[in-house]
C-alpha cells in the first residue's frame, strides 16, 4: 500500500480543507481498493477538526497523530 | 487589564480556532453551521449579560460610544469586510490570534489591515459626506430607541426566541465538536467567555472590546514617519471621536484616530498586544509553534488583498465585526443589524473568489462540494 504524503502546512483557511477534498477525490480509486493511503501534514487547528469531519462523512476512515509542530491526518478505506 | 482582556481572549480564541470568518465562510461554502451557532450562543449571552448590567446600573453609558445612526455604509461596509476577511483567511481579531499562533500569511493579512485602515484617509472626505446625508434616524442607533420602547423589552423578546433555539441545539447536541486536535477548548465554552470579557470591559471603561482604530493609528504612525507632509492635509486623522468622561470610574477619555497615545491606544493597544501574546503563549505551550513560508504565490496575493479590502471596510461600516457583532448587536444596534446583513452576501463573494481564483480547485471542487453536502 502507498502512503502519499501532502504538505499542506501553513496555508490559509480554507484552502487546507479545499486541497484535502481535491486529492482525496482525485485519488478516490486507489483509496477504494485500498492501494493508496492519503497523509495530510497541516499546522492549521482547524483543518485538524474539519477534514476528518469530511472525510468521515465521505465513508473513509480517518486517524490524526501528532508530530513535532505538525499534525498528520491520514486518510483510508477500511 | 486590557492586556488581560486580551491575553485570556488569545489563549481562548486559539484552543478553540474561534475564528468568525470562518464560522460564515464554512456555512456558506460547505453548509457547516456548527461555528456559526457559537457566535449566535455569543451574541445571546451578551445580550443578556449586558442587560443585566444594565438594569444593575453598570452601563451609564447605554448606548456605548463610537456606534453610530444606521445608513446604507453599514451595509456596504459589511459587504466588503466580508470580501475581506474570507480573503484574507480570518477577520480583524482572527488575524491577530493566527499571526501569534505563527501563521505567516495572517502576518501578511495584518499588513494588509494596517495599510486599508490608513488608506480611508485619503476617501474620508467623500464617505463621510455620503454617511451623513444618507443616516436614517438622526440621533437614534438601537431598534428600542427608534420605536421609542424601552430597551428591555426587544432585547427580552430576541433572548427569549434565542434561549429557545439554543436549547434545542444543545439537546440536539449540535452545540459541541467532536475534534482530535490537543488542548481543544470546546467553542462553546470560548463563546460565554468572549462574553463576559466583553461585558467585563464594558462595565470597567463603558465600551465593549474594540481593537480596530488602534491598525488606524499604527497606519497613521507609518504614514506620519513616511509622508509627514501629505498626512497633515488628512482631516481624518484630526478628528476626536471620543470624548467623555466614564461615570462609574470618573475617568476622562478622549481620543481619535490619530497617530497619538490617547484614550483609544490605552485601551486598545493593550488588547491587540495581549491576543497576539496570548495566542502565541498557547501555541507555543502546545509545542505548535512553527514559521511556515513556502505557501503558494496566490494565497500571499489573496491574504495582502483581504487585508487593505477588510482594513478599509472597517472605516467604511464604520468599525469591524468585533465592534458590531460582540457589542452592537447584543444592544440591537440597527447599524451593527445591517453590517450583519452586508457581511452574508460579502463572505459568499469571497468563498467565491477564493475557491475558483486563489485555489483554482473548481474542476475536483464541485464534486467535494456536491459529496459533502449529500453527507453532511
Amino acid at each position: 500500500m502507498q502512503n502519499i504524503e501532502i504538505d499542506i502546512r501553513g496555508q490559509v483557511c480554507p484552502s487546507t480543507l479545499l486541497f484535502a477534498l481535491k486529492e482525496i477525490n482525485a485519488h478516490n480509486g486507489e483509496l477504494r481498493d485500498k492501494s493508496v493511503i492519503l497523509s495530510f501534514l497541516t499546522d492549521n487547528r482547524d483543518a485538524v477538526v474539519t477534514i476528518p469531519e469530511s472525510a468521515s462523512n465521505m465513508g473513509y476512515a480517518v486517524s490524526v497523530t501528532k508530530r513535532e509542530g505538525y499534525y498528520v491526518i491520514e486518510v483510508r478505506k477500511d | 487589564m486590557g492586556l488581560a482582556a486580551g491575553l485570556a481572549s488569545g489563549v481562548v480564541m486559539h484552543r478553540s480556532d474561534f475564528c468568525i470568518a470562518g464560522m460564515f465562510r464554512d456555512l456558506i461554502l460547505f453548509r457547516k453551521a456548527v461555528m456559526i451557532r457559537m457566535l449566535f450562543l455569543l451574541v445571546i449571552t451578551s445580550m443578556i449579560l449586558f442587560e443585566i448590567a444594565r438594569q444593575a446600573g453598570f452601563l451609564p453609558l447605554y448606548p456605548f460610544p463610537l456606534l453610530y445612526p444606521p445608513t446604507p455604509a453599514n451595509l456596504i461596509g459589511g459587504f466588503l469586510f466580508g470580501i475581506g476577511m474570507v480573503l484574507a483567511g480570518g477577520c480583524v481579531v482572527g488575524t491577530l490570534y493566527r499571526m501569534g499562533a505563527g501563521s505567516v500569511l495572517s502576518a501578511v493579512a495584518f499588513g494588509g489591515l494596517i495599510g486599508g485602515s490608513a488608506l480611508y484617509a485619503e476617501v474620508h472626505p467623500s464617505w463621510s459626506a455620503f454617511v451623513k446625508a444618507t443616516t436614517f434616524f438622526p440621533g437614534k442607533i438601537t431598534i428600542a430607541q427608534v420605536s421609542g420602547v424601552d430597551p428591555i423589552i426587544p432585547l427580552a423578546a430576541v433572548s427569549a426566541a434565542g434561549l429557545f433555539v439554543l436549547f434545542r441545539w444543545q439537546r440536539q447536541g449540535l452545540l459541541v465538536r467532536r475534534a482530535a486536535v490537543q488542548g481543544y477548548l470546546q467553542p462553546w465554552k470560548a463563546a460565554i467567555a468572549l462574553s463576559l470579557t466583553s461585558t467585563a470591559s464594558y462595565v470597567l471603561v463603558g465600551m465593549p472590546m474594540g481593537i480596530t482604530s488602534s491598525f488606524v493609528k499604527i497606519g497613521g504612525y507609518i504614514e506620519q514617519a513616511i509622508f509627514p507632509a501629505h498626512m497633515e492635509g488628512l482631516s481624518f486623522f484630526k478628528a476626536v471621536s471620543l470624548k467623555y468622561t466614564y461615570p462609574l470610574t470618573g475617568v476622562y477619555l478622549q481620543g481619535g484616530p490619530g497617530p497619538v497615545a490617547d484614550a483609544l491606544a490605552v485601551i486598545q493597544f493593550p488588547i491587540v498586544a495581549g491576543i497576539i501574546i496570548g495566542s502565541a503563549v498557547s501555541a507555543v505551550s502546545l509545542k505548535e509553534f512553527h514559521l511556515h513560508f513556502r505557501v503558494p504565490a496566490k494565497q500571499y496575493v489573496s491574504v495582502l488583498a483581504g487585508g487593505v479590502i477588510m482594513g478599509l471596510a472597517s472605516r467604511m461600516a464604520p468599525t469591524c465585526n468585533v465592534w458590531h457583532l460582540l457589542g452592537g448587536l447584543p444592544i440591537l444596534s440597527i447599524s451593527s443589524i445591517l453590517f450583519l446583513g452586508g457581511l452574508f452576501p460579502g463572505a459568499w463573494i469571497g468563498g467565491l473568489i477564493l475557491s475558483r481564483v486563489v485555489l483554482s480547485a473548481r474542476p475536483g471542487m464541485e464534486e467535494a462540494e456536491g459529496k459533502l453536502q449529500c453527507k453532511i
